[in-house]
């Protein structure tokens, strides 16, 4: 392997497969990108690689009182979008703190502690992971709605709560597996209680992987769409990735309007992806390997 | 499963502080994902609709139903097309990218953040990027193909059923490749350096030890991707939704069950064919993972 990769078509070759990876990965993002920043009427001509001129006006229609779209003010769409945001900030940090703090908590108990029927609780826990979320949808829709919890935070955030859990709970059992029981044993042994070694020892040590969990749970919750299409009907809780679709229905398809809230709604992955990156690949890795 | 904690003497209080830390799970797995699952499976057997009075039960009927209703038969036929395209090539394209990553020395992390990002997304927001590039007339893949030559007009891509089938696929592959890329190349990564060089001084080359090193090693990776492939694709709703919508010629089981119940009010037809749908990624999941085992188990 060494030889060929030393060699320069082996090099040209590595170079030539990086570019196409890095193309096929970030081109129709740079796509959307250079799409929400051109006027309208260029949208229809031949499309170019680099934006001719560039507009702010979809971002505008998105931020502004009014609007203008072909010749006419019209009503912005700031208030839907504004409250979707909110939704989507709200239900995912939700969903991420509750998710984590049972799972920081539960698999310490899974690892550490013995109770009866411990592996069988976790084993069906975990196992929950291969059944897919749309087969409790139904009974869990007539459960929410005689719980009159349909449209509301806490029977959203309840929902992504149970489907993130299992994975959330499977990454820190292998977290707290993986530490010397030696520094619990010396707090022990110094009269530290239970509940103080966990929170002021073990938890500070497993903040890797309780970052891991967390960036799990949040992407995981912030691209979710079938659960809020049927459980947040209206802007109460209606996320982006249910509003920003329905934005094709209207009178014409605007896609600079779609391509512009989509580049919005994709900050924060973004940002998550640039600055936590390592944490991320270590929780993916991590889940999928153990 | 085996336990990790060594015996000891169980201290005083345990069993109390392991329920407070437990009954949190117990109460959220049990009442949001095992009890719908037990109704499901109950209530599959009696006729539940909010249109009809009573709740009769109904034996197989919803089951019976469903085998001779033309749309979940096409919706089932999509479904296989979705998940043979997607495994294939997630498992194709995850493997090329893993071995790249593994063999890139410099800024191999920015790399990985690159590869990864699809994943990371709103898949809505993936499907809608997506769909402006497909637009028949202003859509940059007519545009390209046009002035490459490849086609002479401008193509209604979703006109045809087999081009739509695989644009819906190929969107998701786009999403959940770094998922098989990453779980790959954590195996890739666990493989000791020396083998490698055994298998060079053996006088294997590149092609050689690929498939007498590599592939073994990595088999418990691959079943796991295959797996998830399987499983994500089987669940292939948000893609095909935003793209076309309902229609048939795009539908998935999930946007069936979706339909079903959610439109049709049909609800115990839709938790049945949920079910079945569920039971299939189940088995297809179990076939891969039994076969890597044993192809690999002597090697």
């Amino acid at each position: 392997m060494r030889s060929l990769i030393s060699t320069l078509p082996g090099r040209v070759g590595t170079v030539l497969a990086v570019a196409l990876l890095v193309a096929w990965s970030l081109g129709p993002i740079y796509w959307s990108l250079v799409t929400s920043l051109t006027p309208p009427l260029n949208l229809l001509g031949a499309p170019s690689l680099w934006p001719q001129q560039i507009t702010f006006e979809h971002y505008a229609k998105l931020f502004g009182a009014t609007s203008m779209s072909q010749g006419n003010a019209v009503q912005s769409v700031w208030p839907q979008f504004s409250a979707a945001l909110a939704n989507s900030l709200i239900t995912s940090i939700l969903a991420t703190v509750v998710t984590v703090a049972i799972a920081a908590f539960g698999a310490y108990a899974f690892v550490r502690l013995e109770f009866p029927g411990r592996d069988l609780l976790f084993v069906a826990v975990v196992a929950t992971l291969a059944i897919p979320a749309y087969t409790v949808m139904i009974p869990l829709y007539r459960l929410m709605i005689s719980l009159k919890l349909i449209d509301t935070y806490t029977g959203i955030t309840l929902i992504y709560v149970s489907a993130f859990l299992p994975l959330a709970l499977w990454l820190m059992r292998s977290v707290y597996q993986a530490m010397p029981i030696s520094l619990e044993e010396a707090a022990w042994l110094d009269g530290a209680g239970r509940i103080y070694t966990l929170v002021y020892i073990v938890l500070p040590l497993a903040a890797p992987g309780l970052i891991a969990s967390a960036i799990l749970t949040f992407l995981n919750a912030w691209g979710q769409f079938m659960v809020p299409l049927v459980f947040s009907p209206t802007l109460a809780t209606k996320p982006l990735t249910v509003l920003i679709p329905e934005f094709v229905t209207r009178n014409y398809i605007d896609f600079g309007l779609m391509n512009a809230s989509g580049i919005l709604a994709i900050i924060p992955p973004v940002l998550l992806v640039l600055f936590l990156n390592r944490y991320l690949v270590s929780g993916l890795m991590a889940g999928a390997t153990k | 499963m085996s336990t990790s904690t060594p015996r000891r003497n169980r201290k005083p209080g345990e069993l109390a502080l392991a329920a407070a830390l437990v009954i949190p799970i117990v109460a959220i797995m049990g009442g949001l994902v095992f009890w719908p699952l037990a109704t499901s499976v109950v209530d599959s057997f009696y006729r539940i609709d909010p249109m009809k009075a009573g709740t009769p039960f109904v034996g197989l009927a919803n089951y019976g139903g469903l085998l001779t209703d033309g749309n979940v038969q096409t919706a089932w036929l999509n479904t296989f097309a979705y998940v043979a395209m997607a495994v294939v090539l997630e498992t194709v394209g995850g493997m090329g990218a893993a071995l790249l990553l593994n063999r890139v020395k410099h800024g191999r992390q920015w790399l990985l953040a690159i590869t990864v990002l699809p994943w990371c997304l709103p898949p809505v927001v993936n499907a809608i990027v997506w769909m402006w590039i497909f637009n028949p007339s202003y859509g940059l893949l007519n545009h390209v193909l046009l002035s490459l030559g490849f086609i002479d007009s401008r193509k209604v891509w979703f006109n045809d059923q087999a081009t739509a089938l695989f644009l819906v696929s190929l969107v998701h592959v786009w999403r959940m490749m770094p998922l098989t890329a990453v779980i790959l190349l954590a195996a890739l990564q666990s493989i000791p350096r020396d083998l490698y060089e055994a298998a060079r001084l053996d006088g294997a080359g590149p092609i050689k030890s690929f498939r007498l090193v590599t592939l073994p090693l990595i088999s418990s990776g691959v079943a796991i991707a295959l797996s998830q492939s399987t499983v994500f694709a089987f669940n292939l709703f948000d893609e095909a939704w935003i793209l076309s919508g309902s229609s048939l010629d795009t539908r998935s089981v999930i946007i069936q069950v979706y339909l079903t119940a959610f439109q049709n009010l049909r609800f115990s037809s839709g938790m049945a064919l949920s079910i079945l749908a569920m039971l299939a990624s189940l088995l297809v999941s179990l076939i891969y993972v039994l076969r890597v085992y044993r192809e690999t188990r002597y090697d």
